[in-house]
C-alpha cells in the first residue's frame, strides 16, 4: 500500500546543532504511531517539519512526502491546501486553538462551510453529527470558556478532522487531562488512525498503550526504538526505553499510608470557599486543614480551580466566600508556591547566583546552608551562575525547590511542578520533593492532573471538580 | 544590563553624535555671537571664515546653527527626562496600585489625549508667547502621555507575572521588586519612546517656531530661522537648507535609534 506519509532521513539543525537526525518513518492508511521521548528530544520539530511550518532560522535535510508528492517541491499556497483537507494538527492547548467568542457548534460548522463548501444548513448538520461522535452533543452552544479541559480538547479535535484530513498529527493532545478524559481522547485518535494515519506525540505511557500501533522511542534528536506498542511498552529493548517505561507514575513505589501518619499541628486551616471563574463555580464549602508535615495531594481536570485554591490558601487570590487561617507566629514567607513552569519562578535574564545571593541578605540567612542543600537536590553549584532560561526544567525546578527550602517553610503549595518534564526527570523531582518536604516538616499540597502520581506520593487527596 | 544596538541604530547614534558634536565644537572653538549683525556681508557664500556662510542680516550662520541645535538638543534632553519621569513614576504607580488612582489618572491622562499634542502645545505657547520654559512645561506635558501610558501596561503585566509573585512571596520588597522584574521589562520600549519623545519635541519646537508662536528672534532657533530664511529660498538656497538639513537630521538619528521592537 502506498504511505499517506512518508519521511526520509530528516534532519533539522539550529546552526550546528542537530535537533533532529536521520529521522525516517512512513505512515500507511490504518497505521498509527505514538512517539515517546523527554523534552528537547525534537518531537515537536517533527510535527513543524511535517506542517512545513519550521521556522526559518533552522535547516532541514531529507525529504517528507504527503501522498507522494514531497512538500520541499510545494509552493506555500498549495501546501495550506493540505492542511485540513489532508494533513490536520491537533493543538497542544485547545484554548489556543479555538475561538473563546465562537459556540462550539459553530466552530465545526465554519470549517464544513468554509473549507468544504458547503451550504450553512448541512454544515450545521455536519457539526452536530461530529459533535455527537464525541460525546458533545450537549455542549453545541456552549462557549470554549464555558468547556472542560477534556471537552475543549474533544471539539478541537472535532474542528481539526471536519476538513476531512486522513493524516492527523497530535502534539501531547492530553496534557493535562484527567485519566477518563485522557483515555477518551486516545480512543478517538485511536479510531481516527483505523480510517487514516495518526502521528501522536505523548509523554503518557497510557496513551501511547491506548492508541495501539506502533511506537517509537526518540532521544536527543535520534530515533532509539521502534515497534509495535504492546511490545515496546512491555518489553523495551533499549536500556532508555526501560528507563522512560519506568518512570511513569504507575511503576513508582507506593509510599505506605502508616495509621500513625497524625498530622502535626495545623499550619493552615480553611473554611467554607467558594470561588467562581468566569461565570462557573469552581468550588463551594470547601474546608480544608492541612497539618506540618503533611503530604497532601489535589487533583481535577485542568480549568477545575486547582491553581486557583492554591492561591487563595497561599493569599494571592481573594476567596468569593470563606476563609484562610494561618498558624500564628508564623512568617509570611515561610508559606510558598512552586509553579509550573519554572523559569516563572525566577526573574529573567539575571544569574541564578544572584537571585539567590538576594534573598540570603534580604532574610540574613546562613550562606553556607545553600551547598548541603544544593548537593541534597543533586544540582552542581555552577548552575548558579548561569541565567533560568539557560537551565533546563528539571534542574531549575530543583533550584526553585532548594529557594523555597532555604527558607524553611512550612506550608509549599506545588502547582503541577512536573507537568512540563519529562517522565524520568518528572519522577526524580516528585521524589527529591516529597523526601525533603518530608525531611524539613514541612506541609506539601501537591497538585496532578494524574491521580496516579498523587495516589503513589501523598498520604490524602484532595479532588477537585 | 546590556545593550546591544542593532545596525539602524549605530548610524542613527552615529548621526546625532555628530550633530551634537558639532554643537558643542561651534561653543567652545568658534563662539560666535548668533546675533551679531553685519548688513554689509548679507548672504555671504561659504568661504573660510564663513564656513556656512552668513544669512539676510549677514550674522554668522556657523555661529546660528550651533546655537539653535544646541537649543533644540538641549531642551529635548529636559522635556523626555522630565516627562520620562513624571510618565514613568505614576505609571509604575497606577499599574501596580490599580484602583481609585489609576482610574483618577486614566481619566486625567483621556482629557490630554483628546486635544492633539500640538493643539495643546500652542495653546500654552499662546498664554505666553516667546517663553522657553512655558513651551518645555507644554512638551513635557504632551509627552508624559505616552510613557504613562507603556509603563502602565507593562506594569499591570508584570506585577501580576509568577516571577514577581515569586519574588513578592520570598519577601522582597517593593523596592527590589522595580529592579529586579518592572525595570529591565520595561528599559527597551523607554528607550525607543525616549527617542521618539526627544524627535517629537525638536518638531514641536520647530513648528511653533515656524508659525511664528515659539521663540521670537533673533534667537537662532532651527522653525524660526526656516520661516526667515523662506522669502530668500530662490537667492540663497544654501542658506535655507541648513536649518531643514538639521531637523530632518535629527528626527532622522532619533527614529533610527529608536529602532524596531517585534
Amino acid at each position: 500500500m502506498k504511505p499517506l506519509l512518508r519521511i526520509e532521513n530528516l534532519s533539522v539543525y539550529a546552526g550546528d546543532r542537530p535537533l533532529l537526525e536521520n529521522l525516517s518513518l512512513s505512515l500507511c492508511r490504518g497505521e498509527r504511531l505514538t512517539i515517546l521521548g523527554e523534552t528537547g528530544a525534537g518531537k515537536s520539530i517533527l510535527i513543524q517539519a511535517i506542517m512545513g511550518l519550521l521556522p526559518p532560522s533552522l535547516r532541514a535535510s531529507g525529504s517528507i512526502q504527503i501522498d507522494g508528492r514531497d512538500l520541499a517541491t510545494l509552493s506555500r499556497r498549495e501546501l495550506e491546501c493540505l492542511w485540513g483537507r489532508r494533513l490536520a494538527m491537533l493543538p497542544q492547548e485547545p484554548w489556543h486553538a479555538l475561538d473563546p467568542l465562537m459556540r462550539a457548534g459553530r466552530q465545526v460548522a465554519e470549517v464544513y462551510a468554509c473549507v468544504l463548501r458547503q451550504d450553512a444548513e448541512r454544515a450545521a448538520a455536519n457539526a452536530r453529527r461530529d459533535l455527537a461522535g464525541v460525546g458533545l452533543e450537549q455542549a453545541g452552544d456552549k462557549l470554549p470558556g464555558q468547556l472542560s479541559g477534556g471537552m475543549a480538547q474533544r471539539l478541537a479535535f472535532c474542528a481539526a478532522t471536519a476538513g476531512g484530513a486522513q493524516i492527523v498529527l497530535a502534539d501531547e493532545p492530553t496534557k493535562g487531562l484527567d485519566a477518563d478524559r485522557r483515555d477518551h481522547i486516545a480512543e478517538l485518535l485511536r479510531r481516527k488512525g483505523e480510517e487514516g494515519c495518526v502521528l501522536t506525540i505523548s509523554h503518557d505511557l497510557e496513551v501511547a498503550r491506548r492508541i495501539g500501533g506502533r511506537v517509537l522511542v526518540m532521544r536527543g534528536g535520534r530515533p532509539l526504538e521502534e515497534g509495535p506498542a504492546e511490545q515496546v511498552l512491555n518489553a523495551p529493548t533499549t536500556d532508555y526505553s526501560c528507563r522512560l517505561i519506568q518512570a511513569a507514575p504507575g511503576h513508582w513505589p507506593r509510599i505506605e499510608r502508616r495509621a500513625d501518619g497524625e498530622p502535626g499541628p495545623a499550619v493552615l486551616e480553611a473554611r467554607g470557599l467558594a470561588k467562581r471563574h468566569g461565570g462557573k463555580r469552581l468550588f463551594q464549602g470547601l474546608d480544608l486543614r492541612v497539618g506540618r508535615g503533611e503530604i497532601l495531594g489535589l487533583v481535577g481536570d485542568s480549568g477545575c480551580g486547582k491553581s486557583s485554591l492554591g492561591d487563595i490558601l497561599l493569599g494571592l487570590l481573594a476567596p468569593d466566600a470563606g476563609q484562610v487561617a494561618r498558624a500564628p507566629g508564623i512568617a509570611r514567607h515561610r508559606y510558598l508556591k512552586l509553579y509550573q513552569d519554572p523559569p516563572a519562578a525566577f526573574a529573567a535574564d539575571i544569574p541564578l547566583g544572584r537571585l539567590f545571593a538576594d534573598l540570603l541578605r534580604l532574610h540574613r540567612l546562613d550562606a553556607s546552608r545553600l551547598p548541603p542543600l544544593l548537593e541534597r537536590l543533586r544540582l552542581h553549584p555552577t548552575l548558579l551562575e548561569r541565567p533560568a532560561h539557560e537551565v533546563s526544567g528539571g534542574e531549575l525546578q530543583r533550584l526553585a525547590i532548594a529557594r523555597a527550602l532555604l527558607l524553611e517553610p512550612v506550608f509549599l503549595f506545588a502547582d503541577e511542578p512536573v507537568s512540563r518534564l519529562d517522565p524520568i526527570t518528572a519522577r526524580e523531582v516528585v521524589q527529591l520533593l516529597t523526601s525533603v518536604a518530608t525531611e524539613h516538616r514541612c506541609a506539601l499540597l501537591l497538585v496532578s492532573h494524574d491521580p496516579e502520581l498523587v495516589e503513589r506520593v501523598c498520604k490524602r487527596t484532595l479532588r477537585l471538580g | 544590563m546590556r545593550l546591544r544596538l542593532k545596525p539602524g541604530q549605530r548610524i542613527g547614534a552615529a548621526v546625532l553624535v555628530g550633530l551634537a558634536g558639532f554643537a558643542v565644537l561651534e561653543w567652545l572653538l568658534n563662539a560666535g555671537d548668533p546675533a551679531a549683525q553685519d548688513l554689509a556681508n548679507a548672504f555671504a557664500p561659504p568661504s573660510l571664515g564663513e564656513p556656512l556662510g552668513t544669512d539676510q542680516f549677514g550674522r554668522s550662520m556657523l555661529a546660528r546653527m550651533g546655537a539653535a541645535l544646541r537649543l533644540s538638543l538641549l531642551l529635548s534632553l529636559l522635556c523626555v527626562t522630565t516627562s520620562a519621569s513624571l510618565g514613568i513614576a505614576l505609571g509604575v504607580v497606577a499599574g501596580w496600585r490599580r484602583g481609585l488612582l489609576d482610574r483618577v489618572l486614566s481619566f486625567f491622562l483621556n482629557l490630554l489625549l483628546a486635544l492633539p499634542g500640538l493643539v495643546l502645545i500652542l495653546l500654552f505657547a499662546g498664554l505666553a508667547p516667546g517663553s522657553l520654559p512655558m513651551l518645555y512645561l507644554a512638551i513635557s506635558l504632551v509627552l508624559w502621555v505616552e510613557y504613562f501610558r507603556v509603563v502602565r501596561a507593562i506594569a499591570r503585566g508584570v506585577v501580576a507575572s509568577p516571577p514577581m509573585q515569586a519574588s513578592r512571596m520570598l519577601g522582597f520588597g517593593r523596592l527590589y521588586c522595580f529592579r529586579r522584574h518592572l525595570w529591565p521589562a520595561m528599559l527597551a520600549p523607554l528607550l525607543s519612546l525616549a527617542a521618539f519623545g526627544a524627535a517629537g519635541a525638536i518638531l514641536a519646537l520647530a513648528a511653533l517656531g515656524f508659525v511664528s508662536v515659539g521663540l521670537k528672534p533673533p534667537t537662532a532657533e532651527l522653525g524660526l530661522m526656516m520661516v526667515e530664511l523662506f522669502p530668500y529660498y530662490s537667492d540663497a538656497p544654501w542658506v535655507l537648507a541648513q536649518p531643514v538639513l538639521a531637523v530632518f537630521l535629527l528626527v532622522l538619528g532619533l527614529q533610527l535609534l529608536a529602532g524596531k521592537h517585534p
